[in-house]
């Protein structure tokens, strides 16, 4: 597999390669990843190859971490070569990084996944003639979702199979809850919200209607970041109810997801699949989510999660008020949610990603490092195409 | 003389690009090839566990006949015809499993064609989409003319309705 984002920083897609991995592995496949790395010496999982360090460049409103060049080809090159894959994973392979430059230099049984969900931009119209010769040697394509897969069609004018995001369910449904989180009537945010589009500006609009309709509310805001310019723009009467934890490890997460009353999403766009969402499902957290249509689509259309107007905090805040005085919806949507999330589970997700590996790989093929033209192979050794049907 | 070197680089990157096409196209081919022979090989597994269906005991003479012939013709079908004759057996064992309780006899079995019949979507979208771009890339205008695909086929797509499965 080959992830083009740095290893060693959190993220959807990196989190997504992890876990495959583990899950492939436990089966008792052979797994190697290649990822780029911020510090190689960090690594502590064992079938992770380095393949140098990324440069930060920000796209899709957050900040994507590439790597490309000459020296990181070369290590692709020698990671092919050593290796004899039965099938390549490439990762977002439309984004000018690792997966790409993979893409592009190896032959054989490949199969690429597409997370990204992005709004029509011209910039993607404009590579995309260049990327096709370079897409098209992709046997199977997965799109994490239907807005992925919708993206997918508009800028590069090719059709995937739809397979979700994995999560462990187990992990999270077997969560501990930490008293210290579960108080008073507490409301989860995690995500770097830092950035605009995490929407977390959404969510303090709301602050003041909904301390007015829950005295007792506490909000945990959980994620890197400073937490202090979101303070600022606050009523200093406000500040006592807003907690922030810093990041978290995935246990920490866990039990946060566990612990809090209402999980609440405000992102306001750029959000392909909303893997946290499946996560607070697994958890069974009732969770109040923007509109977006993955959002939506995750949450089932509003049978494990409500949603609310994208960027309308009067709307959030009364959703959030709506479902926080009603203790018995609110147990039903957690028993709900719980079992929505069934359907990310590693034992639903991984056999499907492992089939479209079986339909990708023809007979007795292996992925090579692409040499001389094979149309000049050809020429020079007169081999015959076999009946193409 | 700069003219001279400039028509030579000019022809040699014209030669560059029809072999670069060649590849690509040649590339695409052996993909429709993969995506064919899996979606082949599903069709085949599922045709014979429609004839080992056919004939369980519980199975009455008519179904048994309608099952055998859908799957025998499946087999033998050309290529041309293949979808048709597929989409055949797909409503032949629609109908074993909507009108009769012979499925909750046999779980296995039934489950077994459950989960062909899973793969099998998947293997027609990816056979489709390989069939799709191959043909795309043969309407260029250059491709034609110089005759890169040789003797190489035009793949068809394999229009499986979807409903019926």
């Amino acid at each position: 597999m080959v992830s083009p984002y740095a290893w060693d920083v959190p993220g959807g897609v990196q989190a997504h390669v992890k876990d495959l991995a583990h899950h492939f592995l436990n089966e008792g496949h052979e797994v190697s990843v290649l990822a780029p790395a911020l510090d190689e010496i960090a690594i502590n999982e064992d079938f992770v190859v380095s393949a140098g360090r990324p440069v930060a460049i920000p796209y899709n409103g957050a900040v994507a971490r590439v790597l490309f060049g000459p020296v990181a080809a070369t290590r692709v090159r020698q990671w092919i070569a050593r290796n004899e894959f039965d099938v390549m994973h490439l990762h977002e392979p439309a984004i000018p990084s690792l997966s790409l430059l993979a893409c592009s230099i190896a032959e054989g049984p490949m199969v690429g996944t597409f997370h990204v969900a992005a709004p029509r931009q011209k910039v993607a119209f404009a590579i995309a003639p260049l990327l096709e010769p370079v897409i098209e040697k992709l046997r199977a394509r997965i799109a994490v979702s239907e807005i992925a897969r919708e993206t997918l069609t508009i800028h590069l004018d090719t059709d995937a199979v739809v397979i979700p995001n994995g999560i462990d369910t187990s992990f999270f449904a077997s969560a501990k809850v930490n008293p210290e989180w579960k108080r008073e009537f507490t409301i989860g945010f995690l995500g770097r919200f830092s950035e605009p589009r995490k929407g977390l500006s959404v969510l303090m609009e709301a602050v003041p209607n909904l301390t007015r309709a829950i005295p007792n509310l506490r909000i945990l805001i959980a994620g890197p970041g400073e937490g202090l310019e979101v303070m600022q723009s606050l009523n200093p009467n406000l500040r006592h109810r807003i907690v922030f934890l810093g990041r978290l490890s995935e246990e920490e997460k866990a039990s946060f997801l566990k612990s809090v009353d209402l999980y609440v999403a405000p992102n306001t766009g750029g959000e392909s699949f909303g893997i946290i969402l499946a996560e607070a499902m697994a958890a069974g957290t009732a969770i109040v989510a923007s509109d977006l249509p993955a959002f939506e689509n995750v949450l089932g259309e509003g049978r494990y999660g409500l949603t609310f107007t994208n960027g309308d905090a009067i709307d959030l805040a009364k959703q959030i008020i709506k479902i926080a005085k009603e203790p018995k919806a609110l147990a039903a949507l957690r028993e709900e949610a719980a079992r929505g999330a069934m359907r990310f589970d590693w034992n639903a997700v991984g056999p499907e990603i492992m089939n479209v590996y079986l339909h990708a790989k023809g007979e007795a093929e292996k992925v090579t490092v692409g040499s001389e033209p094979r149309t000049w192979l050809r020429f020079l050794n007169r081999e015959d195409k076999g009946d193409l049907s | 003389m700069s003219g001279f070197i400039l028509g030579l680089l000019a022809i040699l990157i014209f030669i560059w690009y029809l072999t670069f096409s060649a590849n690509r196209l040649d590339r695409l081919h052996h993909r429709v090839e993969t995506s064919w022979a899996n979606l082949d090989s599903i069709l085949q597994r599922r045709a014979a566990l429609a004839g080992e269906i056919a004939h369980l005991k519980e199975v009455d003479p008519a179904t048994n006949l309608l099952l055998t012939s859908a799957a025998h013709q499946a087999r033998e079908a050309e290529i041309s015809e293949r979808s048709e004759a597929e989409s055949g057996l797909s409503e032949a064992l629609k109908l074993l499993r909507l009108e009769s309780d012979i499925p909750e006899i046999y779980p296995e079995v039934f489950g077994e064609l459950d989960s062909i019949t899973d793969r099998l979507r998947t293997a027609i979208a990816i056979h489709q989409e390989s069939v799709t771009a191959t043909q795309k890339r043969r309407e260029k205008l250059l491709i034609r003319a110089f005759r890169l695909a040789g003797r190489a086929p035009l793949p068809v797509t394999y229009p499986f309705e979807d409903d019926v499965l």
